[in-house]
């Protein structure tokens, strides 16, 4: 009997050490933030430090894929289980309205104040609020960007004519066989595309809720794009080009200008970049009189309603999304801030030197439309321009179909009619 | 005795029930609904609606046509050389077992792998085979960039990952077919492609009839493939059900619809499936008969 004693403590002793870890890990808040893998990457320091001046929090990272869809369907899956794992959640801008109305997100007002949005530099403010809550604060600004080659040009065409004669000159004289390549795949980096071309046509996607695509300016701006596939200015395999797909080419050197986001300059830049030094960004070309127009592509940290730590991922969000945080980020990665103060630091001004272009670029940002079937209109959009530009339908039926059909999915959206 | 037999299969039909027959009725009963981001999630009757939805939606039947297009193409091209494989590697050579393992690795990838492999082998102008067409002189040929060739291209990928599958399946049933067979057709003076259409070809028509019967389950649902190569472009020419459905309830949350565009494709599948087992059928009654 006696010889059973120290087996009995033994578990006695293993039991009340077990009960006490798990009420000092339940003391721990953890939060948990879910980011495509680029981005945890590049938040682990940031997320070490935080840990190290937050004691009572453990702030943890989940890597998302690299792909923003990808992103997106990891994300909708976990939420549509009700219980998601996650506190935060980084989102790209167009998400902001559909995660909003299927209830999602949590509204950061009360937490962050009214003016949460009033430090950041013009143009980032945009598109994190919807229906009159704030949803998301901004952590890396992005926008659509025109790459030009400085060794091929003394200055970057600002009008589509002038892109249009320099490509031809170059391309004449043997430079680049191609003048310019963009997004052109179906996919939504073709409705970037399609929303600065719009607006540098004077054109504009929906005004009130209601399509404008039949308009003169949007059978124009699509003309434009189309005319350039037929005249040989871009290559026809365009059609499915992505972001990498212009890359390659533009850093190939088979092409004198490229639409592509800020991410593209530091690609350009590297050591074994063979354009290293020889590449210029601007804002998209446009019309006389009509403004020069950057997609905004922001990614924002967003709070999940179902998030049990709420206080503990508001101070996790407000730490990655400080002046120090989006300094490092831009000092060691290259993120583009969204903070007014971080584009005025004198230290990052000397060592970014196209931070003014991009600060000037954000403040010619235009969202695309602000609502929750978005992604249908999107959806719409580059099917059709698709269709236009590998020659299946010319640009004024197209853009008359594409109308029609936008404002049926308006009308019966959801089948909620 | 009669309730023993249900008892003994209760399990398995449960398990049917579970994993088929709730999903379809939850189905059904979601596309009576319009349940979307724009009813906050949650569902709302609304009858026919949906069905009469689908009905009007060209994009629903031209994704029909080219959904059925590809499952045509890609088991037919993979039947025909499933079936030149497995005679292949059912001859006695040298170094068959190694043979066979080989020849199933394009199956073995992950589809996902596989895709992006051939989207760069396709890409244009820096793939592979668009470097070797520009060396020879020759333009490059836009796999992925003109709608007339692209589904070619989708096809072509999925024959190459399945159609080690097929020949799997169709070695099997020629393992199955009794050597003497072809020993006494040989002493009668039959040549080898006789003996191939009156033994070998009806003795394996239920292994063709079930590879035809899986193959195109999987290619009338194909998604990953379609996702990973084209997205579903140029101009939604390789769109097929299954990626509709998807952008559907993943992209745009509108379940409802989802749901009945499943359901849609559920039927399309169903018809083609009965119409290949049916014509089988009429097949198989005719090499039997006396010549």
């Amino acid at each position: 009997m006696t010889r059973r004693w120290p087996l009995l403590l033994l578990v006695l002793m293993t039991s009340v050490l077990l009960g006490l870890w798990s009420l000092a890990a339940n003391a721990v808040e953890r939060v948990n933030v879910l980011m495509p893998a680029p981005f945890a990457d590049a938040t682990a320091e940031l997320v070490a430090a935080f840990n190290r001046d937050h004691p009572g929090i453990e702030l943890s990272v989940s890597r998302g894929p690299l792909e923003t869809e990808a992103m997106s369907d990891l994300a909708i899956s976990s939420l549509l289980l009700g219980s998601s794992p996650y506190d935060l959640l980084l989102m790209d801008v167009t998400w902001t309205p559909k995660y909003a109305a299927a209830g999602w997100l949590e509204p950061l007002e009360p937490w962050l104040g009214d003016d949460a949005l009033a430090d950041l530099a013009p143009g980032a403010e945009l598109g994190n609020a919807f229906a009159g809550h704030l949803w998301r604060f901004p952590l890396v600004a992005d926008m659509g960007l025109l790459f030009w080659r400085t060794d091929l040009m003394e200055a970057p065409p600002r009008t589509p004519a002038e892109l249009e004669t320099i490509s031809r000159r170059l391309q004449a004289e043997g430079k680049v066989p191609w003048g310019y390549v963009w997004e052109g795949k179906q996919y939504e980096g073709l409705s970037c595309v399609m929303v600065e071309m719009l607006r540098s046509f004077g054109g504009r996607w929906l005004d009130q809720n209601q399509p404008e695509l039949s308009s003169p300016a949007a059978i124009e701006a699509t003309a434009w794009l189309n005319h350039l596939v037929e005249a040989g200015i871009t290559p026809p395999t365009v059609t499915n080009m992505a972001e990498p797909e212009a890359l390659q080419a533009f850093q190939a050197g088979d092409a004198a200008f490229m639409r592509n986001w800020p991410y593209a300059w530091a690609e350009l830049n590297r050591a074994e970049s063979p354009l290293r030094g020889k590449v210029g960004i601007t804002t998209m070309v446009s019309q006389p009189g009509e403004a020069h127009a950057a997609t905004q592509g922001s990614w924002g940290l967003a709070l999940l309603a179902s998030s049990r730590h709420q206080q503990a991922a508001i101070e996790a969000l407000r730490f990655l999304t400080s002046e120090e945080a989006q300094k490092q980020l831009n000092l060691r990665w290259g993120y583009t801030p969204t903070r007014l103060s971080v584009f005025e630091d004198p230290e990052l001004l000397a060592a970014n030197p196209v931070l003014a272009e991009l600060e000037q670029a954000l403040s010619a940002a235009v969202l695309r439309p602000l609502t929750p079937i978005y992604a249908q209109l999107s959806d719409l959009l580059y099917r059709e321009m698709n269709a236009v530009i590998t020659g299946e339908v010319q640009p004024a039926p197209a853009m008359q179909q594409l109308q029609s059909n936008s404002e049926r999915l308006l009308l019966t959206a959801g089948g909620a009619g | 005795m009669r309730w023993r037999l249900w008892l003994l299969m209760a399990p398995a039909l449960l398990w049917l029930v579970a994993i088929f027959a709730a999903p379809l009725l939850h189905y059904a009963w979601l596309s009576t609904q319009a349940q979307s981001v724009l009813t906050g999630l949650e569902p709302r009757p609304v009858g026919a609606e949906q069905w009469l939805r689908l009905w009007n939606d060209a994009r629903f039947w031209q994704d029909t046509w080219q959904t059925l297009r590809f499952g045509a193409a890609s088991v037919g091209l993979e039947m025909v050389l499933g079936l030149a494989m497995a005679l292949l590697l059912h001859q006695p050579l040298k170094g068959r077992g190694p043979l066979r393992t080989i020849s199933l690795l394009p199956w073995a990838l992950p589809t996902t792998v596989m895709a992006l492999g051939w989207r760069w082998i396709f890409n244009d102008p820096y793939g592979p085979i668009n470097q070797l067409a520009t060396r020879l002189g020759l333009g490059g040929i836009p796999f992925l960039s003109d709608p007339a060739i692209t589904w070619m291209a989708s096809v072509w990928a999925d024959t190459w990952k399945t159609t080690p599958f097929v020949a799997l399946l169709l070695l099997a049933g020629l393992q199955t077919i009794p050597a003497d067979l072809y020993e006494a057709a040989a002493l009668e003076g039959a040549s080898g492609w006789q003996s191939l259409r009156r033994i070998t070809l009806p003795l394996l028509t239920p292994y063709l009839l079930i590879a035809v019967l899986f193959r195109l389950a999987q290619a009338l649902g194909v998604f990953d493939l379609i996702q990973v190569l084209t997205g579903g472009g140029p101009a939604g020419s390789t769109e097929s059900l299954a990626l509709y459905a998807y952008l559907n309830a993943m992209r745009f949350l509108d379940f409802g619809y989802s749901a009945t565009v499943m359901l849609g494709s559920f039927a399309v599948l169903v018809v083609v499936a009965a119409i290949a087992a049916l014509a089988f059928r009429v097949g198989r009654s005719t090499p039997g008969e006396v010549r």
